[in-house]
């Protein structure tokens, strides 16, 4: 009786544990954890003084729930060593409760980066739900379709996109009708474009008028829209690759990630005269499309972009509130030229209001370029680039040239410098006392 | 006089042999033709890791997972990065069309734009993501191909035991040797099962530019598999080693894997 109750618990305990290490090793299979670590220092040379020095941990963690669906989590530990960029404890408010960042004091901050699950529904049926990044069109730079997600606008355009692009509350589904490939996207999350403050060195002084002097500027908190359905954000993308040509259109329903800055004099102020801007977000339609074909050695890239009711401050002095709206058309021309190592990649940028409104501080018609240069060396070790970005209606721009070294497998080395240039009241201009020499390292664990 | 008689003979006999031997040898277009009629499987999945050296010893590993698929002769190829895991999301696509005069197409998905950008597939002679065997080499695999060179059929060797056809590539223009970026390419085809088991080639300049070694090949679910490749580039002293391993033709991959939203969304 002993023995034979010996022998079964002997066998239950091997089948338990043969089960724990096959459960063990099917969660190792199923679970992957890495952690990416980034330190990025700037020096400013009109300041003399560091401009950033930032140390960034990204942990992500991706459990495989089954051969069709997992999840996906993306955190951020980020510190900014000398509290420049965003002086003192952001509010976020521009930001929905549920997509703020943690401050631990000035310096430091939690972010819930991504959190989404992913699934493929039977066979034609992919949706992701959660936080995460949905990123439309194909221009680099300047955005046109690229509407989706918000930014934080902490180094103007110079942060990367995957660190300045802020990731939503959404869902977003995908299948496909024949040969088109149909997206739906839903954004219930109401979290717009994170604009820096008034100290801080990349406040976005050129989109504000200046008053005249003896009268001061006041910008209130913007009105941030909160309803969970009535004000989400809705849109498709309509995909395809026709005989070589990659094409798609999209349609997007959503409020603008800038407020319209509605303004008005206040001769009453208890503080005096002051000219009070009380920023509240609008409606707008997008409608637009992408295609792209290869001839040769080259990729011809094209981005067309429809706003209907686009929100502009004026100077027209009838208008009480301060905001005109028009129409805008925006479009994207680009060549991708390759040759071995070498990359040439030029993009022509083209931006019109259609109505006859007085907006401030641009012309009706905007026209943009940017010309990029890149050679890889040393088997994709070494890579050098050169970005410039013109703006033909004001004279200013930016030139960006960058190094990259991989040390080894997991550690890049990262040299870089920005140069803006042209009239301080331009979008570009404005930050030429912000020119800045960079040095970064990523480690990838 | 003895000696000259044993020497004039063992001339003649060599000289015989070869005739023989040549004549027997089949000829190099048909060598190509053979390595395309291996049995390649419909579909696989396989874990593709590629050890990056250069001449200084340093040593750049990267992790990827890769997925082909036959559509009749269309090949599409998509590759996944795993490691290192700040490139971790970079995915590869290619449409491989059978009909040579037809440019591949290619997409390449950068995480860090969030972005599928569209490659050209014009330069064929360009070396694949930091490796040393070019977009053509790694189209082609371990197969010859059908239409770039003029063979001439040597002899046979025996490479790692194997019997192997040693045939002499010349590519057939001025043009297509600048696009490939060679001027001649030497191959060894195992006899038996019409795999590449070695090459050697030479840039437009005829400089000794690669050594390409195919080992550890054996079958997985019955079809005729390599597991590595061995590559210096001898004017730059880098050399690339790529190894497979997790081979599985019985997977069953389906058609959306290759699509630019599966690039986005990743395995």
């Amino acid at each position: 009786m002993f023995r034979t109750f010996s022998l079964v618990i002997t066998v239950l305990l091997l089948c338990i544990k043969t089960n724990a290490q096959a459960n063990r090793r099917k969660f190792k299979d199923a679970f992957k954890a890495s952690l990416v670590a980034l330190t990025d220092f700037s020096y400013e040379f009109k300041g003399n003084k560091m401009q950033k020095s930032e140390i960034v941990l990204k942990p992500r963690f991706e459990y495989h729930i089954n051969h069709a669906s997992k999840l996906v989590l993306i955190g951020q530990v980020y510190s900014e060593l000398n509290d420049n960029l965003e002086p003192g404890k952001s509010k976020d408010y521009s930001a929905s409760k549920f997509s703020r960042r943690l401050f631990i004091g000035d310096r430091t901050n939690l972010e819930l980066r991504e959190l989404y699950y992913h699934a493929k529904v039977g066979k034609n049926l992919r949706i992701m739900l959660g936080k995460q990044q949905i990123v439309w069109g194909e221009t680099d730079g300047l955005k046109l379709l690229d509407v989706v997600n918000p930014q934080n606008f902490r180094e103007f355009i110079l942060d990367d996109f995957e660190d300045s692009r802020i990731p939503l509350w959404s869902a977003k589904s995908e299948f496909n009708i024949l040969n088109i490939g149909v997206q739906l996207v839903w954004v219930p999350d109401n979290t717009y474009h994170i604009i820096p403050s008034f100290d801080a060195p990349f406040f976005t002084s050129s989109i504000f008028p200046k008053p005249p002097d003896g009268i001061s500027t006041i910008i209130r908190r913007p009105k941030r829209p909160n309803r969970f359905l009535e004000d989400s954000d809705y849109g498709f993308k309509l995909s395809s690759f026709i005989k070589g040509w990659d094409v798609s259109v999209n349609y997007f329903y959503y409020y603008d990630d800038l407020p319209a800055f509605y303004n008005r004099l206040d001769l009453d102020n208890e503080n005096g005269p002051s000219v009070i801007f009380t920023p509240e977000y609008e409606r707008q339609h997008l409608i637009g499309g992408t295609l792209n074909k290869v001839i040769g050695s080259s990729t011809l890239r094209a981005e067309l972009a429809y706003v209907f009711n686009q929100n502009f401050i004026t100077t027209n002095p009838i208008i009480s509130n301060g905001v005109q709206i028009s129409n805008v058309y925006k479009s994207a021309f680009g060549v991708d030229y390759v040759k071995g190592e070498h990359v040439i990649s030029a993009q022509l940028f083209s931006d019109v209001i259609t109505d006859d409104i007085s907006a401030y501080n641009r012309d009706r018609f905007e026209t943009n370029t940017s010309l990029k240069l890149q050679q890889e060396m040393m088997n994709d070790n070494l890579t050098l680039d050169v970005l410039w970005g013109h703006n033909y209606n004001h004279g200013d721009g930016y030139i960006r040239p960058q190094v990259g070294y991989w040390m080894n497998s997991s550690v890049r080395l990262h040299l870089e410098s920005s140069f803006f240039y042209g009239n301080e009241n331009q979008l570009f201009g404005q930050f030429k006392d912000r020119n800045r020499v960079s040095l970064g390292f990523m480690w990838g664990l | 006089m003895k000696t000259y008689k044993i020497i004039s003979v063992t001339v003649l006999m060599l000289i015989l042999s070869t005739t023989t031997n040549a004549q027997n040898l089949p000829l190099g277009q048909h060598i190509a033709e053979k390595t395309h009629e291996r049995n390649e499987g419909i579909s696989m999945k396989r874990k593709l890791t590629m050890a990056l050296k250069d001449k200084r010893g340093k040593v750049r590993i990267r992790e990827t997972i890769s997925l082909r698929k036959y559509y009749g002769k269309e090949k599409r190829l998509a590759i996944f990065y795993e490691t290192p895991r700040s490139v971790q999301g970079t995915a590869f696509l290619t449409y491989d069309y059978p009909n040579a005069s037809v440019d591949d197409d290619q997409w390449l998905y950068m995480p860090a734009l969030r972005k599928t950008r569209r490659i050209s597939a014009a330069n064929r002679g360009d070396y694949f993501l930091g490796t040393d065997l070019t977009y053509e080499d790694i189209k082609l695999e371990t197969r010859i191909s059908l239409d770039d060179y003029n063979y001439k059929t040597l002899g046979k060797e025996i490479i790692k035991g194997q019997a192997c056809f040693i045939v002499e590539g010349t590519p057939k223009t001025k043009e297509i040797a600048k696009e490939l970026g060679y001027g001649k390419v030497k191959f060894w085809i195992d006899a038996k099962i019409w795999m590449l088991r070695k090459a050697e080639s030479w840039d437009v300049a005829q400089n000794h530019l690669k050594t390409i070694e195919i080992t550890d090949v054996k079958q997985v679910q019955g079809i005729w598999t390599y597991h590595k490749i061995f590559v210096k580039n001898h004017k730059t002293g880098h050399e690339t080693i790529f190894l497979n391993s997790d081979i599985d033709y019985q997977t069953n991959i389906s058609d959306d894997t290759f699509t630019k939203e599966a690039l986005v969304n990743g395995l």
